[in-house]
């Protein structure tokens, strides 16, 4: 704090050219110091305060811990940007809550402002106290160890030690030593300085300055960068434009002419199941075979889309993300007319025979649009009077369908989901319940039409990303290794010599030694050693060493 | 490739009487608590400023009778650092403390303090013998029973949360048992092997999921990069807590001891070094394990660009993944920061080990997300 | 991180730290754009299900002459034939791009349809693009809504794909109105009005060449 004041009553001199001082009240770390000035903070002061306590190790620990209890929240709460889907069931869950919680941006925790802020704050401390670090190491690294003190004995760990060589000679001897064992010397009369560990420092900023470079690829990625999903049904293709894309993400800076414009086809997927074991019906083993042009007019290319194995065309990576089974159906309406004949990709509920469920929407069947939703169940059994799947592969596939007809809501309001529907303006038809086969079909009564289960096809879901920070943000994350393996694994010592020649002839060495930081402790057992090198290193007799002397070593420091 | 049935079977049986083992070392560690050698005012000597590995040679004798009374190295050779001047008086006899001129190893005799004070020097008593060889023999058991689960499932044997419950635990106990071999913290045997029985119990009997095929999403050689370096990092990480525990309770003994107050289970405290050494040991394991976690949260990104799209998604073993590399990141700042260290940096190393134990088996249980392939239903 | 104590006759402001202050506050302006854009943008709709992207509704307009080219499109006609852009040349096209599936798409559809058969004597000619859309699908929408104009069919994509380079359609409605001569002179992302088709393709036609 005194030095704050000093600082603060020297900087009003200073070239910022503020006013002159003036016996106001000052803000804090001003005044009551026993100075007996009262200097006033000015602008420049706040400022210079609040920097000096947004870079230090204090706030930084406390930055760092609040920036994990904000992750907390976002890892339990459903998160719009992962499961937009749960977020909407909490909101049903939870009426009263959910409000609340959205306002504090619960739901989108890493894209909230305060988040932001934490990670801002933490990353502008990081960076205020490593940059001028780093400068300061740029500019030291080649200096010189200091010189060594005059009384080196005086050093918590040091040592003395006795030898018949001239002075000269024994220096020349430890700093050979010492040389071997990587330290910068320094020689002056009489003394030598030693001193190793310099890339500590540097692996300490390395990691730091790396981190920083982690968030600047992130944020490359978020503003250059783009996801989007399509679901491809097995014998169709698409072109990665945004009206073929089921999402589009883009960052900040992407439009829709940036979007890399290959074209995919999905000529066949097969998956493989477990077929016994405890483990029966698992997958083992998911291929879609593509083929491919990177852009209108390229050569058309193969692939195996699979699990782990992404597809990468021109920059962007395509990844089977997941997959399903899309039945087809033949709608013919009241006129006689066929006005639906696709296939409809239907949803997993979850459970392992792949059950499926999806909806049918014939909006344009003549008089009355017809909707359907459906069960699809690739190995149908009977179970106790209903119907399941006992396994996922399609070995023996039915439908069963509930029909309506009515006003679908789709000629206005809010677009609807594809896969649900909206039966307020619709009535069911009465259709005996009776699973479909492939080939067989429904007549609906009424006139209404028909509709018949044709076969069925298979769907996979693509995630499609274009990422240009990943590659920067793997550098930074080698480089932050690299970093942090060097500050923690490389020790700073600095080992002073000194040689006085003693009265009785032989030459008195004094040796000391210094730990820069040793958070983990272990100094003094290499400074045992080193000594103990040293003393080797003088050739010619050794004088047992004086025992009065103590070879100190520092108490518990903290 | 069918799982092999058999070789599971032998996994699991390996691994019963690994924990048998384990089980009686912690009964043997416990009896030497209680009815071990006693450390004598003679034997109890100044304490050693630094933590040094066992068996190496230092000039500089702690406490040492001066040159010449050295005499043989008996027992295990465990070079001391020096006593500083202030603990010198304690229990030396007076002698002046040898220079740093006495050549070879020296301090062996019984009664020199080894590294880790009071009891260092002293051969390990036959209590803490038999519990390190029970030790040893059962983690030889352990690691078969996990080897011969890999070669059951056919890929790396921590696919699913038993396997790497398992794992870890194994980890756990390699670390432990090469931190007696360096650094003799014969105290540390019951605190450690404890937990260590829990652990391994609870696996065998809430989370055991029988070998099974991996799930398709996990079938990549990065689960041998992953979900090592994760293996490795958490099991240092339970010594490290381990650790933590042991040193808050000896601090607040100390305390105590300090100002007076009455304290109990005083005979315990009495075997264990000073709070400050344990504290650097937990320190120096949790220096070894940061950057295994750090990798393993890298070979994870790079594995999840692999098969989900993104490196990064905030799924919530990510997130959690995350929290735990922050906290200990908290913590190693805090060392380095004056009034931070010890009980305080003491609780942010809990507060990380908490999240670490979140991390892997309450974000599987209780959260769903990508990483769900705990095996539980 | 703490720092060392100074001693007073070295406290000025060097040039370090100001460059290091300008330099951080760049890359945390940078930082917080780009994190903010890597959330989910605008355009994206709604977590309700619906598998397209609707695009932010908004009207661009291109001065006279100033429009990018417009592709050469051409297709199959759902129903049967083929049609080609070209043999439109000369005429102000209205191209839209739709999908039976679509709810803004059914609701613009009447019009779409009005507003083709009040322009037709005038030479305006309107061409849809059938975005996912089976043959059967696609022809019971244009007889429901009894479109007169031709819809090529575009299950690859590729025409979308084509617009790529000049006025893509970013969304599901999209119209694009192209002028005389072959430039592309308004997109509208979103269903149209009416009016708003209406005045749009008056300011089209009212330009020269």
């Amino acid at each position: 704090m005194t030095e704050t004041s000093q600082m603060t009553s020297t900087s009003q001199a200073g070239p910022a050219g503020t006013s002159p001082p003036q016996p106001s009240g000052g803000g804090p770390g001003t005044g009551g110091q026993g100075t007996g000035r009262v200097s006033p903070f000015g602008a420049q002061g706040w400022l210079r305060w609040v920097w000096r306590q947004l870079t230090s190790m204090r706030t930084a620990l406390i930055l760092l811990f609040l920036l994990a209890v904000a992750s907390v929240p976002g890892s339990l709460l459903p998160q719009q940007g992962i499961d937009p889907a749960a977020v909407q069931q909490y909101y049903t869950s939870h009426p009263a809550l959910a409000p609340w919680l959205a306002r504090l941006s619960l739901f989108n925790v890493f894209a909230a402002p305060w988040f932001a802020a934490i990670y801002l704050l933490l990353f502008l401390s990081l960076a205020g106290c490593v940059v001028p670090r780093t400068f300061r190491l740029a500019r030291s690294a080649r200096a010189l160890p200091p010189p060594a003190p005059r009384h080196v004995a005086r050093l918590p760990s040091s040592a003395r030690q006795q030898t018949d060589r001239d002075p000269a000679a024994a220096l020349d001897a430890a700093a050979a030593v010492l040389r071997q064992r990587k330290f910068r010397l320094r020689t002056g009369d009489g003394w030598l300085s030693a001193e190793k560990g310099y890339r500590r420092e540097f692996g300490n900023l390395l990691f730091h300055l790396a981190l920083l470079a982690l968030l600047g690829a992130v944020a490359l990625g978020g503003l250059f960068g783009y996801k989007a999903n399509r679901l491809l049904v097995s014998g169709s293709s698409f072109a990665n434009t945004v009206t073929a894309l089921d999402t589009f993400r883009p960052g900040r800076l992407v439009s829709s002419s940036d979007l890399q414009p290959f074209s995919l086809t999905l000529n066949r997927f097969s998956a493989s199941y477990v077929t016994s074991g405890t483990e029966r019906g698992q997958p083992s083993a998911f291929n879609a075979d593509v083929s491919y042009t990177a852009q209108p007019g390229a050569p058309v290319r193969h692939d195996v889309l699979r699990v782990n194995h992404p597809l990468a065309v021109d920059g962007a990576k395509v990844y089977l993300i997941g997959h399903g089974y899309a039945p087809v159906f033949k709608v013919t309406d009241g006129t006689g007319k066929v006005v639906f004949d696709q296939p409809v990709p239907f949803i997993s509920v979850g459970n392992s025979g792949l059950t499926s469920e999806g909806v049918i929407k014939v909006p344009d069947a003549q008089p009355d649009q017809l909707g359907f939703a459906g069960v699809f169940l690739p190995t149908a059994v009977d179970v106790g009077g209903t119907l399941e799947s006992a396994f996922p592969a399609p070995l023996l596939p039915r439908v069963s369908l509930v029909s309506y007809k009515g006003n679908l809501g789709m000629d206005s309001g809010p677009p609807q989901s594809v896969y649900q529907l909206n039966t307020a303006h619709l009535t069911q038809l009465p259709v005996p319940p009776r699973p479909l086969a492939p080939g067989q079909s429904i007549k609906l009564p009424g006139g209404a039409g028909t509709v018949t289960f044709t076969g069925y096809r298979e769907w996979i879901s693509l995630a499609i990303t274009y990422d240009p920070g990943q590659l920067p943000a793997l550098i930074a994350g080698a480089a932050a290794l690299a970093g942090l393996l060097l500050s923690f694994f490389v020790r700073r010592r600095r080992m002073f010599v000194r040689a006085y020649p003693s009265p009785d002839g032989t030459t008195r060495v004094d040796v000391g030694g210094l730990a820069r930081s040793d958070p983990a402790g272990g100094f003094d057992e290499e400074f045992a050693g080193l000594a103990e090198a040293l003393r080797g290193a003088y050739a010619g007799t050794t004088v047992a060493d004086d025992p009065q002397l103590t070879t100190t070593s520092p108490g518990e420091r903290d | 490739m069918p799982i092999n049935q058999g070789l599971s079977h032998f996994s699991d049986h390996f691994l019963m009487v690994a924990l048998l083992l384990y089980f009686l070392a912690v009964l043997a560690f416990a009896a030497d608590f209680a009815f071990g050698r006693r450390a004598t005012d003679a034997t109890r000597s100044a304490e050693p400023a630094e933590l040094v590995p066992a068996g190496v040679a230092a000039p500089a004798a702690g406490g040492a009778q001066a040159a010449g009374a050295d005499g043989a190295a008996a027992g295990p050779p465990a070079a001391t650092a020096t006593s500083s001047p202030a603990t010198a008086g304690a229990g030396t006899g007076g002698a002046g403390t040898g220079g740093a001129g006495t050549a070879g190893p020296t301090s062996g005799a019984p009664g020199r303090p080894g590294i880790l004070g009071r009891r260092a020097g002293l051969p390990a008593g036959p209590w803490v013998r038999a519990g390190l060889g029970l030790v040893i023999i059962g983690l030889a058991l352990h690691i078969v029973g996990v080897i011969t689960r890999g070669l059951a499932v056919h890929r790396v044997p921590w696919g699913d949360m038993y396997e790497f419950v398992i794992a870890v635990s194994c980890v756990a106990v390699i670390f432990f048992v090469g931190l007696m071999i360096k650094y003799r913290p014969y105290y540390l045997g019951l605190f450690v092997m404890a937990p260590i029985v829990i652990i391994i119990g609870l696996a065998q009997t809430v989370i055991y999921t029988p070998a099974g095929p991996i799930a398709v999403a996990l079938n990549s050689y990065w689960l041998a990069i992953h979900v090592t370096a994760i293996t490795l990092a958490s099991g240092t990480y339970v010594v490290a807590a381990v650790l933590a525990v042991v040193f808050l309770f000896a601090d607040r003994h100390s305390r105590r001891v300090a100002a007076g107050l009455p304290v109990r289970n005083g005979e315990v405290f009495r075997l264990l070094p000073s709070p400050e050494r344990i504290d650097q040991l937990a320190y120096r394991t949790v220096v070894f394990a940061f950057p295994l976690w750090t990798f393993g949260i890298m070979a994870g990104a790079i594995w999840a660009d692999q098969a989900w799209g993104r490196y990064w998604g905030w799924d919530p073993t990510e997130t959690w993944a995350f929290i735990t590399w922050v906290v200990y990141a908290c913590f190693l700042h805090a060392r380095v920061t004056a009034g931070w260290r010890g009980r305080r940096a003491a609780y942010i190393q809990l507060a990380g080990f908490g999240c670490l134990l979140f991390n892997l088996l309450g974000v599987s249980i209780f959260v769903t997300g990508l990483h769900s392939y705990a095996g539980l239903n | 991180m703490s720092r060392r104590p100074r001693t007073p006759s070295r406290i000025r402001v060097r040039p370090g730290r100001a460059v290091t202050t300008a330099v951080l506050a760049a890359a945390s302006a940078v930082a917080l754009a780009g994190c903010a854009g890597g959330a989910i943008a605008s355009n994206t709709p709604a977590s309700n299900g619906q598998s397209f992207v609707a695009g932010s509704p908004g009207t661009t307009l291109y001065r006279a002459g100033a429009g990018p080219q417009a592709p050469a499109v051409t297709g199959p006609v759902v129903g049967g034939g083929r049609l080609s852009l070209a043999s439109y040349r000369g005429h102000v096209v209205v191209l839209n791009f739709w999908g039976s599936w679509c709810t803004p798409c059914r609701e613009e559809a009447p019009d779409l349809a009005a507003l083709a058969n009040h322009f037709r004597s005038a030479g305006v000619r309107f061409v849809g693009i059938d975005i996912r859309d089976s043959p059967a699908s696609a022809q019971a929408f244009t007889s429901d809504f009894r479109i007169s104009y031709p819809s090529l069919n575009d299950p690859g994509d590729t025409i979308a794909l084509d617009f790529r380079d000049t006025v893509p359609p970013a969304g599901i409605p999209t119209t694009l109105v192209v002028a005389r001569g072959g430039r592309i002179a308004a997109r509208v992302i979103g269903p149209v009005t009416y009016s708003g088709l209406k005045s749009l393709i008056q300011r089209v036609a009212a330009q020269p060449g």
